[in-house]
């Protein structure tokens, strides 16, 4: 066995038992691991239509293949689940080191199912595994729990673990890992907390086996190599961190501003990378075996905002900063510790409160609703009061922690939430950029800019010159990177190594791991089977073509202002061929002609 | 024309943005005026032997000039043009 470790962990928290199984080897070789393997395990072994906060529901972690080697920035692990925020086949996934640990202690994948009655956690050293209470740490903050674990176990332990919001089951609570790492999106950390898991502490001590030693450390050199080389791999994150997007995204007019009223904002500079690295930035941080290092490692000395910590990204700063009015980029960075400590997807919180201020300045929600808070778009206060209290889950934070959707549609104008099935869109307004709103619309995960980033091309320059304003060539260039990534997060890969290498190197370095031979058509084949067979799972739930859309302000308000004024996005215009290119029917089912080709 | 500098490019001129009195007609002449004022350095940032460097993204009021020109695009006194290497996140 090389690249996967052949065993599958299985923990039912109902029953309390423990089973190791062996991997199936013929899924890993089609699903190569990671998101995709868990997608593979959820599609055959939970119901569609189970609740998803119920015991029915499973929970799965997984790491890739190249999780734990020393494959440039392949360090990641993948959280897979039926979402709680919007019912579809959901998952996130984690830098740190939490996943290359979970290789290391010999384990493709962990199988949550069942719920505790009490609050437990799960205890791993390679094949010790124990279910534990964990009654004395339930209601804690992540850091505080990290800290209670590595006492109650092993000072190196690595934990991955839900705060008080998954606890409290926010739609928008994410799993936290290495205290500041995520797997924000989708509601993930409500999932664990309905199963009353409040952690995972992990210990392994194995290693990870090579089929062909010479030639993985050559293809993983050409890889770093090639990272190396790139401007943006090798120097630029490292600089300026992922925060740097702000002015390109604002210079082209695609920063969408106070819930997406409008694409530029003339302070945007304020909250940028540039200014991070001046004021905030520590120093730079990577994950495990990463070549590229754009974590930010902060620390706020103004006393209203005083801290240290991790953050923020790009998109942390935009739902925090100019989408809810806000261009203090202390305040910004308290709400995303706050986040990192209650357990909270940034961009689903900046966002619904950014929502909760439009809704709030048309006079749909008053002070009576809001606990007595001003909530106009640019509240500084009011902004970090209201993450504290989603965070724990205290009077009107209750609403804000189901997400924009509810919370609109609570005071009839679920319009003016801007989500696709229900997941609030991130900080890439797609009526400056074509091709990404067809990427929103058609995500199997709903409003998702990292699983088809055609950003990189439409915005960034990777690649041939492409209008970002035009729809030609976008349906092509929305299957092209949904299924790359697709396959890339079933292998463990940060998306951040495709600024440097694609699909070859990663089918190189895949095969010469596993000793199973890929092609890159293999590669993006596998990706493609991934992609499909979320779509078909989401069909089952009741999702169809009608979802595939983006908000009606997207489709109909032009921007106001900036280098896009006067866009709207044309989703119809590029939909159809969408459809047609991923083998799918008009109602956008795939056809048995596209089943048979990728097996399914 | 308004000039505005981002991330390495604050450095390489030690400014944010620069109002030109000047009126260069192409990308071209703005280039080679800027790199006049800023040296070498600057220079060796924004061409590649003489063309446009791989390394730049450069936007006149938001427009890539990629897609409408290049090193020939046309400029007018009252046209914003931003100035960044390549960046990227998510």
């Amino acid at each position: 066995m090389n690249g996967w470790t052949g065993t599958t962990l299985r923990v039912d928290l109902g029953r309390g038992t423990i089973t190791r199984e062996p991997t199936n080897m013929k899924v890993a070789h089609d699903y190569i691991g990671a998101r995709g393997m868990g997608v593979k395990i959820i599609s055959d072994e939970v119901d569609p239509h189970a609740d998803a906060l119920g015991p029915d529901n499973k929970l799965i972690f997984a790491p890739g293949p190249l999780t734990g080697t020393f494959a440039p920035s392949a360090g990641r692990y993948n959280v897979v689940t039926k979402s709680p925020l919007n019912g579809v086949i959901a998952g996130s996934n984690s830098g740190g080191v939490f996943g290359p640990e979970l290789k290391f202690a010999g384990y493709d994948a962990l199988i949550i199912e069942g719920q505790a009655k009490k609050p437990v956690f799960l205890w791993i050293k390679d094949d010790v595994v124990e279910i534990r209470d964990a009654s004395s740490l339930w209601g804690m903050t992540v850091a505080d729990t990290t800290e209670a674990l590595r006492e109650k176990t092993e000072p190196d332990a690595k934990v991955a673990c839900i705060g008080p919001a998954g606890e409290n089951l926010s739609l928008i609570a994410s799993i936290m890992n290495e205290m500041h790492r995520a797997a924000g999106r989708t509601g993930v950390g409500a999932v664990m907390g309905s199963k009353k898991l409040k952690a995972i502490a992990v210990v392994g001590t194995g290693a990870i086996t090579v089929a062909d030693p010479v030639a993985f450390k050559a293809a993983v050199m050409d890889s770093r190599d090639k990272i190396h080389a790139n401007p943006v791999g090798g120097a630029g994150l490292k600089a300026y961190g992922t925060d740097v997007l702000v002015n390109i995204l604002n210079q082209s007019g695609a920063l969408p501003v106070n819930n997406y009223q409008d694409a530029y904002s003339p302070v945007a500079d304020k909250i940028g990378g540039e200014s991070l690295a001046a004021n905030q930035l520590v120093r730079p941080k990577g994950c495990f075996a990463c070549v590229i290092s754009c974590g930010r490692a902060t620390k706020v000395t103004n006393p209203l905002y005083a801290g240290v910590g991790e953050g923020p990204e790009y998109e942390s700063a935009w739902a925090f900063g100019v989408d809810s009015g806000i261009d203090n980029l202390d305040a910004i960075i308290k709400a995303n510790y706050l986040c990192n400590e209650y357990g909270l997807d940034t961009i689903s919180m900046g966002a619904t409160i950014a929502c909760a201020m439009e809704l709030y300045e048309l006079g749909l929600l008053t002070k009576k609703d809001t606990d007595g808070l001003d909530l106009s778009f640019g509240n500084v206060a009011s902004m970090v009061e209201m993450v504290r209290k989603t965070g724990v889950g205290e009077g009107f934070g209750k609403r804000l922690a189901a997400g924009s959707y509810r919370l609109a549609e609570s005071v009839g104008r679920a319009d003016l939430s801007m989500t696709v099935k229900k997941q609030e869109m991130p900080a890439y307004d797609p009526r400056g950029v074509q091709g990404i709103g067809l990427n929103y619309a058609t995500n199997n995960r709903g409003g998702c800019h990292v699983r088809g980033y055609t950003i990189a091309v439409e915005v960034l320059g990777q690649g041939a010159p492409t209008d970002p304003h035009a729809t030609e060539g976008k349906a092509a260039l929305g299957v092209a990177f949904q299924d790359l990534t697709s396959a890339l997060d079933s292998t463990g890969s940060c998306l951040f190594a495709t600024f440097g290498i694609g699909g070859a190197e990663l089918a190189s370095m895949l095969s010469a791991l596993t000793g199973v031979e890929y092609s890159v058509d293999d590669f993006m084949k596998a990706g493609a089977r991934v992609f499909n067979l979320e779509r078909l799972w989401n069909l089952k739930v009741g999702y169809t073509a009608a979802d595939d859309t983006l908000p009606p302000r997207i489709l109909t308000e032009p921007i106001k202002t900036g280098p896009s004024k006067g866009e709207v996005n044309h989703l119809e215009e590029m939909l159809p061929e969408y459809y047609s290119l991923r083998g799918w029917d008009e109602n956008g089912v795939p056809t048995p002609a596209k089943l048979a080709e990728l097996s399914l | 024309m308004l000039i505005k500098y981002f991330a390495t490019f604050r450095d390489l001129t030690g400014e944010l943005s620069r109002k030109l009195d000047e009126s260069p007609a192409t990308i071209a002449d703005l280039l080679e005026l800027l790199s006049v004022r800023y040296g070498k350095a600057f220079r060796g940032a924004v061409f590649d032997d003489g063309a446009l460097s791989s390394l730049l993204i450069l936007l006149v009021n938001g427009r890539n000039v990629r897609l409408t020109g290049g090193l020939s695009t046309p400029l007018s006194p009252t046209d914003e043009v931003s100035v960044f290497p390549m960046v990227a996140g998510g």
